[in-house]
């Protein structure tokens, strides 16, 4: 769980080679397709859509595995607290004091398990094949502000510098008799604090030589600024993006529209 | 409250672009929250760990105000979200953590950051959060899961904002030496 795994891997998939404001855009419409269907066997097909593309990403089967750790816990968490919590329906498996577990809370359970296999899993798709430049830059083109990039640019590169210090911190405290994991809420709070003083203050100095670094290489001198690497979008990319919207918006005008059980 | 423009820029210059320092500044908040949520870390069974990430939200409210605390606090938190594969949480985390800064920098630095300030501003601002998270996963996850991850969130507040207050006493004095807070 800790230390710091990069989730992108370098490769030359279809999906990474797609322009990263398509794949930004694929997630939000795909995060909105899996919350609006609630049938488990259409749930289920989106979730083979997403092993799909995780596929066709080529994503590293460890790092997946890291990554779904958690989802897996999280997962079946829902599977056993839903029916709990869910005494709606009628055919009424089990009962005891207040507690009915119902044939349509476990199939509820089970469905929001898998829904939320796909909202993980169509993270996992743009961040095992958009690498944090590309996200960034992506960002900008859509409208974030150029120094509000800058700085998101700047915390992603000095996040492992910063990883690696904490870590370094935390064992020189160590060999001088720090104990993280002893003690009541308040001796742990002071022990972190001799982790997070030095951590902290690190980081405070490295901010001032920063703004000095950037004001000497003429940051914002000029407001029409120009980039080394531009992103074009090309007929695929288009194409990609259709698709996703389609698949967004028919299931969604079918339930709503038309009122199909979806 | 820190100023957090610098000094001012020339008239003549056209770019309406943030200031280096600032821009310096919070790019260093987010990435040491991000570095503190991922690496100081205690493992529990539901949402996989508690973190003292809380504690460099309240700390940049508190030190350099709402808008650092807002800013860094919930982007830090998202992107420590979405690099350790909770993606689809990242929204949410961005929300919680950012209300939290919010709330806590804004209560936090009433009439200077008094202590009784300070207090108000950990206990509203871990409200927000824990009302955030309890709320989403209720939606997104069930009850039953949101009612278990309710005492692991509000022992992280408490965690969290106890270390970011010593914290930012404790880099006050760095700051301002002859400051007589200790």
């Amino acid at each position: 769980m800790t230390g710091f795994v990069d989730l992108f891997t370098e490769s030359n998939s279809a999906l990474h080679r797609m322009d990263p404001r398509v794949k930004i855009a694929s997630v939000i419409f795909l995060s909105l397709l899996a919350l609006i269907i609630s049938e488990l066997g259409y749930l289920l097909v989106l979730a083979g859509v997403m092993v799909l593309l995780l596929l066709i990403g080529r994503a590293s089967f460890s790092k997946t595995m890291f990554a779904f750790s958690y989802v897996s816990r999280v997962m079946l968490l829902i599977v056993v607290l839903w029916p709990i919590f869910d005494p709606s329906g009628t055919p009424v498996l089990l009962e005891f004091g207040p507690i009915k577990i119902t044939g349509p809370g476990i199939l509820a359970g089970l469905a929001t398990a898998v829904r939320v296999f796909c909202l993980a899993a169509v993270w996992y798709v743009l961040m095992f094949t958009t690498s944090q430049r590309d996200l960034v830059r992506a960002l900008v083109k859509l409208g974030l502000r150029f120094d509000y990039g800058l700085s998101l640019a700047i915390s992603l590169r000095f996040l492992p510098t910063f990883g690696a210090t904490v870590e370094s911190i935390k064992d020189a405290q160590r060999a001088r008799g720090l104990e993280l994991d002893r003690g009541g809420v308040a001796k742990r709070a002071r022990n972190y604090l001799a982790v997070l003083v030095p951590t902290t203050i690190t980081a405070l100095k490295t901010a001032d030589t920063l703004a000095l670094a950037l004001q000497s290489r003429a940051y914002g001198a000029r407001a029409d600024r120009t980039y080394l690497r531009e992103l074009s979008m090309r007929a695929i990319d288009y194409v990609a993006l259709v698709v996703v919207v389609a698949a967004f918006a028919l299931p969604f005008a079918a339930k709503y529209l038309l009122s199909m059980p979806l | 409250m820190e100023s957090m423009e610098g000094p001012a820029r020339p008239p003549q210059s056209p770019a309406k672009f943030v200031s280096p320092k600032v821009v310096a500044l919070y790019a260093m908040l987010t990435a040491l929250t991000t570095a503190v949520t991922m690496t100081l870390v205690i493992p529990l069974p539901t949402r996989g760990y508690y973190n003292v990430g809380e504690s460099m939200v309240f700390f940049a409210a508190f030190t350099f105000g709402w808008r650092a605390g807002m800013i860094c606090g919930g982007i830090g938190s998202a992107a420590a979200d979405l690099l350790l594969g909770y993606g689809f949480f990242a929204p949410i985390t961005l929300v919680a953590k950012g209300a939290e800064g919010l709330v806590a920098g804004i209560l936090g630095n009433l009439k200077g950051g008094a202590p009784w300030a300070r207090i108000a501003g950990i206990w509203a601002g871990g409200s927000c959060m824990v009302a955030t998270y309890f709320f989403a996963e209720w939606i997104f996850l069930g009850f039953g899961v949101a009612l278990t991850e309710l005492p692991a969130n509000v022992f992280q507040v408490l965690l969290g904002g106890l270390i970011g207050l010593m914290l930012s006493q404790a880099v006050a004095v760095y700051r301002n030496p002859r400051s007589k807070q200790a």
